[in-house]
């Protein structure tokens, strides 16, 4: 037929497979924040210890009075320590309005109407902060443990300390689940990202003071299981093979790490739907 | 010209050389337009600078060049105005805990009016929206119609002289729209001014024929929609006639000089003249004398808002 | 239809200001928001109640400081760790920085921009429920707790009363002054959350540390001066401030705060007045 026909056509092309829908609304979710200027100051501010760190090593591996800053296992736990105020205003900054803003915009629904699984959408929110998270925390501790080998010019350090590795690994994946599982659980929960910001430093702060108040009374540290952020530290100490702070057998810390985490999975279930029933 | 401002001799909206901005974006770009008393539609589609227009007269934005005055006097920062101004928004928000009646009242009291005064103020204008039998109950209960309605209401119950009402009609039903436009023109035949946006073209036809036509921030046009229609002359002036002998008549019209183009459709033949007058006057006589047979229709689709915005558009 | 009524006199900033009060005391009282915080509030009076049983089951009670601790004592310590360090700022960020915030996202505001009164009435009513809320809502915890720690030890509560009033005025005085503090971050910055956690949790422990004038750019300096009670040492960074700890008169401190609050207030209202709010399409 001569005249072709200038109306709507279909997609024939390829398409995804089931089951990557979430990398789609992780990729927006990054793009969207890596947009912006001050989230990039953020970013870039958190590295700062990092480049602080990576003098001291190299003036310890290059400066003979410089010895005694030498590395150890506890430099690179205290480095992660010193990114725990980074990673919570990060969180705060990312993954307030995660799901929030989307309850506020009834996106919800629309989200779920496409071929989308809420484990996709969830998991797609997650990997958001997540992505941030571990490149303010993870990153720069594995490229710290890579800069001591490449200015020490040997092996010796990593060899006698191989665990490092996947002590970091370990110990920063525990805690960024946690946190972004906790701080997403919050999201779902209100439609206002001030609102669960402010929840989240409750749920920090407020632990520690209560811990605070429980340890100037007894002064005992076996209440710290209270506190999250000491949760954290003691099965950080025992991951890293270190002295423990508080004397809360570590497996109770595991475990209310562990029990936070069920938690806000149990929340994320219960409010990621499409539709909200009220009675 | 001096006089009250919102009588018949002073405008109640004077915008000179009105611009407005959002970094690099241009909402409004040098508005200098005049809305005399009485009912005014500002007409345009979604983002042609209505909203943006709407929120510098409300003074709820200020001008990044030149000046707007209302009902005499500067907008911004001068909340005294705002007790002779009533203002519908388009948002749906409200304090959905809050019943109609609580939360009219509530805004009523915030113009000076004490408890009292203030709940018979808003139980009239409640009555005047037909919304008094759901007035204890909480807004967030209801419908969209009933919701679009206590925003009016809360825009006219301390009786102001100005009304502006952003998209009043949107989300309501035909049978409430039909009562929405027959109350606007209503307040309009009691002496207030109305200033109604909408970019649904037959809406603001059946409201006013005063419109002001937007688009892209500019002006596109204002005044009465025939006198705009008449002012664009080098636009032929299409004439819908339905007939007996539709091709004697095409004839007959075909030696005049003014008639550019006909075509037919159907038992209709649609003639384009560049004079219109002179084409009305002959047709009448034909009409009377009835030598080509009767003629039963005559209608001009050119003369309503549609066209004259879909004109003024394209060029 | 009546006729266009003449004009009426425009209410006083005062009166248009209370009736903000009016209208927005019970969105915020009743709010699922303030009743989730006033849960929070639960957290120190479940302690009290914990801390209570404890030492009722073991006579040897608490020490602080190395010392035996009464009832007293333990009450200053959680004023301190729960209530001053924590519990007021964060009420003061929280509801500080979202007084206009919340109505320009839930886009409200124009209703209440769009009526004759000053703009910065609609600020300063909404920071007066806002205290009213917050006192409300830390004042039953106060006294609960009070009421639950101070007697241990055998301690008297009517000795002590006159030091829960002196503690609730203080604690009303810093939601004041954090309120009003945050409430000018929130007219005039962009992520004013953020920037009020920097500034309650980072910048006024960090520069209480130093010496000289820097803490004076601080709320905390004046308000901790007001507090009667010993500052517990729980941390080395506690123990720190203690060595370094200036501490101004009373009327030196209520004068600076009532200073601050004036200022910050009258900031926040010149915000308000001038900015325009831009509401998301």
């Amino acid at each position: 037929m001569p005249i072709h026909d200038q109306g709507y056509r279909r997609y024939i092309g390829g398409k995804a497979p089931r089951g990557y829908g979430w990398a789609v609304i992780t990729r927006a979710g990054i793009r969207t924040l890596v947009a912006k200027r001050a989230f990039l100051g953020l970013l870039l501010l958190a590295w700062s210890p990092f480049f602080v760190r990576a003098v001291q090593i190299y003036a310890a591996a290059n400066l003979p009075q410089a010895a005694f800053l030498a590395p150890t296992p506890s430099t690179f736990r205290d480095f992660l320590g010193q990114q725990d105020i980074f990673a919570f205003f990060i969180t705060v900054y990312v993954g307030a309005g995660l799901i929030a803003n989307d309850r506020r915009a009834n996106a919800l629904q629309i989200y779920l109407s496409k071929p989308l699984t809420r484990a996709e959408y969830i998991f797609g929110k997650l990997a958001i902060l997540m992505t941030f998270l571990l490149l303010v925390t993870w990153v720069p501790a594995i490229l710290l443990l890579l800069v001591q080998i490449a200015f020490a010019g040997n092996l010796t350090f990593f060899q006698n300390n191989v665990y490092l590795f996947p002590a970091i690994t370990v110990f920063t994946f525990l805690e960024i689940t946690m946190i972004a599982t906790a701080m997403l659980a919050l999201s779902s929960l209100s439609n206002s990202s001030r609102y669960v910001g402010i929840l989240y430093a409750a749920v920090i702060f407020f632990t520690q003071a209560i811990y605070g108040v429980l340890f100037a009374v007894t002064r005992s540290t076996s209440f710290s299981w209270v506190s999250f952020p000491a949760n954290l530290a003691q099965v950080g100490d025992v991951i890293f093979r270190l002295p423990l702070k508080y004397s809360t057998p570590w497996p109770v810390s595991l475990l209310m790490i562990l029990g936070l985490i069920g938690v806000s999975a149990l929340v994320l279930e219960r409010r990621v739907r499409g539709v909200e029933v009220v009675a | 010209m001096t006089g009250e401002p919102g009588t018949r001799a002073e405008p109640i909206v004077l915008a000179d050389h009105l611009s407005k901005w959002y970094g690099q974006v241009i909402g409004l770009n040098d508005v200098s337009v005049t809305l005399p008393p009485g009912i005014t539609g500002l007409l345009g589609p979604n983002g042609a600078g209505k909203s943006t227009f709407m929120k510098l007269v409300t003074g709820q934005l200020k001008p990044s060049k030149g000046s707007i005055t209302v009902l005499g006097e500067p907008i911004w920062r001068n909340p005294g105005l705002y007790t002779r101004i009533g203002f519908c928004p388009e948002q749906d928000a409200f304090y959905e805990r809050m019943t109609g009646l609580e939360w009219v009242t509530a805004l009523v009291r915030l113009n000076g009016v004490d408890d009292t005064e203030a709940a018979a103020m808003a139980r009239r204008a409640l009555e005047t929206v037909e919304l008094l039998d759901a007035a204890n109950k909480k807004i967030g209960a209801y419908s969209k119609g009933m919701r679009q309605r206590v925003k009016m209401a809360q825009a006219l119950a301390h009786d102001p002289q100005l009304l502006i009402l952003d998209e009043p009609l949107s989300g309501m039903d035909p049978l409430a729209r039909r009562k929405t436009i027959r109350l606007i023109k209503e307040w309009g035949r009691a002496g207030r001014s109305v200033l109604v946006s909408s970019h649904i073209l037959h809406e603001i036809e059946s409201m006013t024929a005063n419109i002001l036509l937007i688009n892209q921030g500019r002006i596109l046009a204002e005044g009465n929609v025939h006198q705009i229609r008449d002012l664009i002359d080098k636009h032929p002036h299409s004439v819908y006639i339905k007939a007996d002998h539709t091709r004697a008549l095409a004839r007959e019209f075909l030696g005049h000089d003014d008639v550019l183009s006909l075509k037919f459709e159907g038992e209709a033949v649609v003639v384009q003249t560049g004079q219109p007058d002179a084409f009305y006057s002959r047709l009448t006589d034909l009409a009377a004398s009835g030598e080509l047979g009767a003629i039963h229709e005559v209608t001009s689709p050119d003369d309503n808002l549609q066209a004259v915005f879909q004109y003024l558009v394209k060029s | 239809m009546s006729a266009p009524a003449t004009r009426r006199a425009t209410p006083s900033v005062f009166t248009s200001a209370l009736r903000i009060f009016d209208l927005s005391l019970g969105q915020m009282l009743w709010s699922r928001r303030s009743v989730f915080l006033g849960l929070l509030l639960g957290g120190p009076v479940l302690l009290a109640i914990a801390l209570r049983v404890v030492s009722a089951l073991y006579a040897s009670g608490f020490r602080i400081n190395g010392a035996q601790a009464a009832g007293p004592s333990v009450f200053g310590m959680m004023i301190w760790l729960l209530y001053i360090r924590f519990i007021v700022p964060v009420l003061g960020v929280f509801y500080g920085t979202s007084l206009i915030a919340d109505e320009v996202d839930d886009k409200t505001i124009t209703y209440l921009f769009t009526r004759p009164i000053p703009r910065r009435a609609v600020l300063f009513g909404k920071f007066l429920a806002y205290l009213v809320c917050t006192v409300l809502l830390v004042l039953p915890s106060v006294m609960f707790v009070f009421f639950l720690i101070v007697p241990i030890g055998g301690s008297g509560i009517g000795e002590a009363f006159p030091a829960l009033l002196a503690d609730l005025a203080m604690l009303a005085i810093g939601l004041a002054a954090y309120g009003a503090v945050f409430a000018l971050v929130g007219t005039r910055l962009k992520r004013p959350l953020i920037i009020g956690l920097v500034f309650a949790f980072g910048w006024e422990p960090a520069v209480l540390l130093f010496p000289g004038y820097l803490k004076r750019m601080t709320v905390a300096y004046y308000l901790q001066a007001l507090v009667r009670h010993e500052m517990p040492q729980d941390s080395a960074v506690s123990m720190l401030l203690q060595v370094f700890r200036e501490v101004p008169s009373i009327p030196v401190s209520l004068a600076s705060l009532a200073v601050i609050i004036g200022v910050t207030l009258w900031l926040a209202g010149q915000a308000v007045e001038q900015r325009e709010f831009v509401l998301d399409q």
